[in-house]
């Protein structure tokens, strides 16, 4: 993969990731927020592939993007949706 | 590739820093608690990055690497294995958090941390 | 209004300290440390073909025995706090694609999760990943019906079970050459090869088995205070 191609992918994706975490902080419905949190997990998971991290990527990827949102869905359920 | 390099970089510091802001700034429990889980997301890529060398390859030794030149091909396998520990342990700390998140919630009838006042001495 | 004024001097803080050990940073060239060593060595010392794989389970075995004793720790809390506390109501009856999707997906994915513990040493794999699979196919078994999961004590004895066949095999490192964890108790054999790298295949399925039950119990004590809507 060439290195503008890496380059290009790293500003796109990076910039989405932080974009998307400022997000997290002020969106009113928490809902929003627990499913951002997890896209934010699944693009840190395509960096550590492009970084050749392998096992990294599968792990971040099954651990941080479903069980920790699934995690966070029950506590929103049990708490309320609110701000 | 130093594009690449200090913006995968830069992604991980601005990630720690956005945690750390949700964390001390924000008043709904499971906020802080998705601030903290943000914020363990950039560490460990900072931690991945830090055994990342620009040009080589994934660390494991088949038909494309072979034995004799791995230790001049591929990137470090060192800060990937830290890196598992830290993934799988940062779910158990933000699972303990829901809980006791949830518990004390229902306790004290609210979810804002600066209502949550039982413990004062 | 003092409260935003603090926070904000707290981050210009840590930016600024980040900041300053940046201008002494390179791009690398080379590995260094021990990380050269373990790339140099990694598969003929271990016999596996995976060098994150043989620096997890092989060179740093005791730090992944304290992991396994850390996630041990949590999700037994879990579990205790919400039996001890609980907060149940009645689960959700699920809907028709989950229903049909729950009868149909959790044999595929649990042959993916095999098959990811088993190649933990010879491509892209390992304990971990692959028993946290294995746990969300269990959770797609439970979310696709309505009956709650009654007291169950396999959960607990596969993990327990888990937990000291990974002992037991570093103490069978100890009794034989003096080590514990060492990997050439039963040979390396043939790198590349399904059964190869010693003691590396063993533990990487106790891991699974032992992270799998964890997370399905974690899973089953949330089913039972009222269901993940």
């Amino acid at each position: 993969m060439s290195p503008t191609l890496m380059g290009i992918m790293a500003i796109s994706l990076g910039s989405m990731m932080l974009s998307a975490a400022v997000v997290v902080l002020f969106v009113r419905d928490l809902l929003s927020a627990i499913i951002i949190t997890g896209f934010v997990s699944l693009s840190a998971s395509a960096l550590f592939l492009l970084m050749d991290a392998t096992d990294v990527a599968v792990t971040e990827a099954s651990i941080g993007a479903v069980l920790a949102t699934l995690i966070f869905l029950w506590g929103r359920g049990k708490i309320g949706g609110g701000e | 590739m130093s594009l690449f390099y200090w913006t995968v970089a830069g992604t991980g510091a601005g990630l720690v820093i956005v945690g750390l802001w949700g964390v001390l700034s924000r008043k709904n429990i499971l906020r802080i608690a998705l601030a903290f889980t943000l914020a363990d997301t950039g560490v460990n890529l900072l931690l991945v990055w830090s055994g990342f060398l620009p040009g080589r390859t994934t660390p494991i030794i088949d038909g494309t690497v072979t034995a004799s030149e791995a230790a001049a091909s591929v990137v470090d396998p060192l800060p990937q294995a830290l890196v598992l520990t830290s993934i799988v342990i940062g779910v158990a700390v933000a699972a303990l958090f829901v809980v006791v998140a949830v518990l004390a919630s229902r306790r004290l009838g609210t979810a804002d941390v600066r209502r949550m006042k039982e413990l004062r001495w | 209004m003092i409260r935003t004024v603090s926070v904000l001097a707290i981050l210009l803080v840590l930016g600024a300290l980040a900041a300053a050990v940046v201008p002494h940073l390179g791009m690398p060239r080379e590995l260094a440390g021990v990380g050269r060593e373990y790339a140099r060595d990694g598969m003929e010392v271990t016999g596996s073909a995976n060098l994150v794989t043989a620096v997890i389970v092989a060179y740093r075995g005791l730090d992944t025995l304290g992991e396994v004793v850390v996630l041990f720790c949590a999700s037994t809390s879990v579990v205790l706090i919400l039996t001890l506390f609980p907060l149940g109501v009645r689960p959700s009856p699920p809907s028709r694609i989950v229903e049909h999707t729950a009868r149909v997906l959790p044999a595929p994915i649990l042959l993916f999760a095999f098959y990811f513990i088993a190649h933990s040493h010879l491509s892209p794999g390992g304990g971990f990943p692959g028993g946290t699979v294995m746990a969300s196919a269990f959770l797609l078994v439970m979310l696709g019906s309505t009956s709650v999961p009654g007291r169950s004590g396999s959960l607990p004895a596969i993990e327990a079970l888990a937990g000291i066949s990974f002992g037991l095999l570093g103490f069978w490192g100890v009794l034989t050459a003096g080590q514990f964890l060492n990997n050439r108790v039963l040979g390396t054999g043939t790198p590349g090869q399904l059964v190869s790298a010693g003691l590396i295949p063993l533990i990487s399925i106790a891991i699974g088995a032992k992270v799998a039950s964890e997370f399905s119990g974690v899973f089953a004590a949330f089913r039972k205070t009222g269901g993940m809507e």
